[in-house]
């Protein structure tokens, strides 16, 4: 691997997890999520030659992740509930906002994913490890598809309240 | 419906919105920056969640095929507490992005990677003609018969004896052209077919010894004889293996029955191209070291008209003796012997 190619490996590991967030705000079934980056991590590293170091990386990456999510919508956007273009680059500016705040505070959340227990262990589990919705999961646990609803809405609250009391104990807050 | 941000939010990223609430929450983050910031924040957390859960199984594959050739059986212990430390320690994000970016850079390497596995093809092809005395045991996972050949079975041409099933099979083998086979009859009898290079051979339960100068003489109710791909010959099979199969070279798993000991293992994975008959996939795993192979498994290879698969598994590795492939070494002194 050439001096190049190190380069935009260090940096797409480092913008990977705001570019998947932001490819997931728009297209959020994770198996064509997982196909959209993949498209997006070959034209990053095909176009890398064109990046202007002086700029963010995070948003050029971005913007390469918004075309491809483009493309993609234009392949399924008849079947599907997405937002319009206007939505989109709002999001994509939003991602590029937050990014340097929020991704080393998400560091936290392996912590705070041990603190869950029981019921939310379960619910969490079948959400994230097996990518089930929640009339899914009611099926599997015996409650209700709203019930489910407003327990994963609960475990993601408590896991952020988790995520920012460990970044303020840690110094890594806004 | 609700027109709760909050609401909108989780249930946009769980997909229970309805067209009307999606369409609210459209509107709402278009309204203000801070808006669409607030989705942002979710969908990071979101999005990481599916990255935590996917990583313990992410982590604990990359180590059990990262490690496994070079650690060995022996060391699976402590595969696995590195799997747990790699879990704990390492930047989620950064396993995910490093997959990823491996299998994108995978993809621009793929033809070299074919090369490579060419190369690799031609080292196992030179090892394996050496004149090493090695056994094997056969184990089928899976036989299938088409539909219609089971029909087909209730004719009368079904009423010849049956083959030796293959299964349990021990075959040694000595450089390219020299083999014995060790199959069992229903009844449990030793039914032994070989080869020591000059002539071939059978050995029945009972009824003469026979011999010919033909090679392939006894070779013909053995899975792949007819495709150039017998059993008996690895080094014929291997040779086919570069002409009608596309090559490609793996890491091998830990666990796999062919890791015998602590050596390096690796894979070529050959599958068949379009036009040419044979096995659907043959899988070659051999010492990294020393070229030689530990085990073959082919999958879906033709056998009259049923589709087997099946592994051929390294046991042994020693000397067999000068005389072992020849049939003299495996019947009485007082059998008949015809030639043909």
């Amino acid at each position: 691997m050439d001096d190049n190619a190190r380069q935009a490996t260090r940096l797409w590991t480092l913008a990977q997890p705001v570019v998947s967030a932001f490819v997931t705000s728009v297209v959020r079934d994770f198996s064509a999520r997982d196909d959209v980056l993949q498209e997006v991590a070959v034209a990053v590293i095909e176009s890398f030659d064109r990046y202007d170091s002086s700029q963010s990386f995070v948003g050029w990456a971005l913007g390469i992740a918004r075309n491809q999510v483009g493309l993609y919508l234009r392949r399924v956007r008849r079947d599907r509930l997405v937002f319009d273009d206007e939505t989109i680059a709002f999001l994509a500016s939003a991602f590029g906002a937050v990014s340097a705040d929020e991704s080393p505070k998400l560091g936290f959340l392996q912590e705070c994913l041990r603190g869950l227990e029981g019921r939310a262990r379960e619910l969490c589990d079948l959400r994230y490890r097996h990518d089930l919705k929640p009339a899914a999961i009611a099926e599997a646990v015996g409650m209700t598809a709203n019930s489910v609803a407003k327990a994963l809405q609960r475990i993601r609250d408590q896991l952020r309240e988790c995520i920012e009391r460990k970044a303020a104990a840690a110094g890594t807050t806004t | 419906m609700t027109n709760d941000p909050r609401q909108l939010i989780d249930g946009y990223l769980d997909e229970t919105l309805s067209s009307d609430e999606h369409e609210l929450l459209n509107r709402w983050l278009k309204a203000a920056p801070e808006n669409a910031q607030q989705l942002a924040h979710a969908t990071l957390l979101h999005d990481r969640l599916r990255s935590e859960h996917l990583a313990l199984d992410a982590a604990s594959e990359i180590s059990r095929r990262a490690l496994a050739p070079v650690l060995g059986k022996s060391t699976a212990a402590s595969a696995l507490r590195l799997s747990r430390w790699a879990t704990s320690t390492a930047s989620t994000a950064a396993i995910v992005a490093a997959m990823l970016l491996a299998a994108v850079l995978w993809k621009g390497f793929g033809e070299s990677s074919a090369s490579a596995a060419v190369v690799e093809l031609n080292r196992i092809i030179a090892a394996n003609a050496q004149p090493s005395d090695r056994t094997f045991k056969i184990t089928v996972e899976e036989s299938a018969l088409p539909q219609r050949q089971r029909e087909r079975s209730e004719s009368p041409e079904s009423n010849r004896p049956p083959k030796p099933p293959i299964e349990g099979a021990v075959l040694h083998v000595r450089g390219g052209g020299q083999f014995v086979l060790v199959r069992k009859t229903a009844d449990g009898r030793p039914f032994v077919t070989g080869s020591n290079g000059q002539t071939s051979w059978a050995v029945r339960p009972d009824g003469p010894v026979r011999f010919s100068s033909d090679l392939t003489r006894f070779n013909r109710d053995l899975p792949g004889h007819e495709h150039s791909m017998p059993l008996s010959n690895i080094h014929e099979g291997l040779e086919r293996l570069r002409e009608a199969f596309d090559v490609q070279l793996l890491p091998v798993e830990s666990g796999d029955e062919a890791n015998i000991d602590d050596e390096p293992s690796r894979l070529i994975v050959a599958v068949k191209k379009r036009g040419f008959r044979g096995p659907k996939r043959v899988e070659v795993t051999y010492s990294v070291r020393s070229g030689l192979i530990r085990q073959m498994r082919f999958v879906e290879m033709p056998y009259g008209p049923a589709r087997l698969t099946l592994r051929m598994t390294l046991v042994e590795e020693q000397p067999l003796g000068e005389a072992f492939f020849d049939h003299q070494s495996h019947h009485d002194a007082d059998r008949t012997v015809e030639e043909e």
